[in-house]
């Protein structure tokens, strides 16, 4: 399958974006690689609602963030739709004032661990998160790894380890050992 | 030097009367090294290499070693194949507690060793900040035969231990697990030792000029 079968041209999927948005705020645009849907964070949760109920968008296909440091504001919140039935695609942008959002959990229950791992990295908040730990860093850990001024060598890496370390030698006893 | 030669009037009897005069170190640093029961601790594509040397193609067996166990409290030998990760490491450790006394070590490949091409924070830089490690093996992965030869060389290191110091010696004795990369070492007096010596990473095992225990050191290219 090439790029141009996996993606519908956007003259064709068009207008059943606009009919199943109908009148909430958004811009449509071509991207290379799929339609791009640009929304304002109020609306956000609202337009993936009507992508999914109206225009058949049953898939998540992911949630990521980028960071556009040092740009204010900086976080750009991005989902990837899938229709299957339409073979169609189209991504969500949304740029974010702060660094919270609302989660789409409620949506596609498969976007849990995406948004963990958008929270764990670029520490965006979602809101009404039924779990929002981290993904891939230790529990505890400080830092948000994919934030543009994180150096990527890390910031005191072994902290956490010599806090359990410590954790548990203090835990040992000498009948114990 | 020990030995397990039979000695007395009768040692060339098949049965009988005859006896074993040895070093009680000896033999225990004997049965240990020949019957090491490794932990395989798989974290990245060196565990691929690993399950290859546990295979019957290169046959861990022939040096004793193939006794694989997926649990830390049967083995001694823990070779952590692969790149280690901070959010990992508190298991690793665990694993590393886990294990009865004696235990050894080896890092197996780059990663484990010092981080390898991973300069990352998520990256353990070396599993040595964590666990004393015995033996290091190079490679991205390293082929069977260097961990073969890793083995190999923990079995001569094994053979060089004292193994009645915990029991007899002063309670002070440093344990192995008290830091990181402060094994306890004793050189054995009367083993002649190789070039391999050179190589060992252990601290230790650079004495200073004017060691009281000579070695017997020859050392060809």
């Amino acid at each position: 399958m090439s790029d141009a079968d996996a993606n519908t041209p956007l003259a064709a999927s068009a207008p059943r974006f606009a009919a199943a948005l109908g009148a909430l705020p958004h811009c449509i645009s071509q991207s290379p690689d799929g339609p791009v849907i640009e929304v304002e964070l109020a609306n956000l949760h609202a337009v993936l609602r009507a992508l999914r109920d109206g225009a058949g968008f049953e898939l998540c296909s992911f949630v990521t963030c980028i960071d556009h440091y040092p740009t204010t504001p900086r976080f750009a919140l991005h989902h990837q739709l899938l229709s299957l039935a339409h073979n169609d695609r189209v991504r969500v942008r949304c740029v974010l004032p702060g660094e919270s959002a609302p989660t789409c959990t409620d949506l596609w229950p498969g976007a849990n661990y995406m948004e963990r791992e958008c929270f764990d990295m670029f520490g965006v908040r979602f809101g009404g998160h039924p779990d929002l730990r981290r993904l891939l860093m230790p529990d505890g850990y400080d830092h948000h790894p994919l934030r543009k001024e994180f150096p990527h060598q890390g910031i005191e890496p072994d902290r956490l380890y010599r806090q359990w370390d410590r954790a548990r030698r203090a835990s040992w006893t000498d009948d114990a050992r | 030097m020990g030995s397990l030669k039979p000695v007395g009037p009768e040692s060339n009897a098949v049965q009988g009367s005859s006896f074993l005069a040895t070093r009680a170190d000896f033999l225990i640093n004997w049965g240990r090294k020949n019957s090491l029961w490794p932990m395989p601790l798989g974290l990245s594509c060196c565990g691929i290499e690993l399950m290859g040397l546990l295979g019957p193609k290169f046959d861990l067996a022939r040096f004793g070693a193939e006794a694989a166990r997926f649990t830390p409290r049967q083995c001694d030998l823990l070779i952590v194949a692969g790149t280690l990760t901070w959010k990992m490491a508190q298991a690793a450790r665990t694993i590393y507690d886990q294990m009865p006394d004696p235990k050894w070590v080896i890092a197996m490949g780059v990663c484990s060793s010092s981080g390898g091409m991973y300069d990352s924070y998520s990256v353990v830089q070396g599993i040595d900040s964590i666990m004393p490690v015995d033996l290091y093996v190079p490679g991205c992965p390293p082929r069977p035969d260097a961990v073969i030869d890793a083995v190999l060389k923990l079995q001569k290191k094994i053979e060089r231990e004292d193994p009645l110091a915990r029991l007899v010696g002063p309670a002070t004795a440093p344990r192995a697990e008290e830091g990181t990369g402060q094994l306890v070492f004793q050189p054995n007096r009367g083993l002649p030792k190789g070039a391999w010596d050179k190589h060992a990473h252990d601290p230790k095992s650079r004495l200073p000029l004017g060691d009281p225990l000579p070695r017997k050191t020859e050392i060809k290219p």
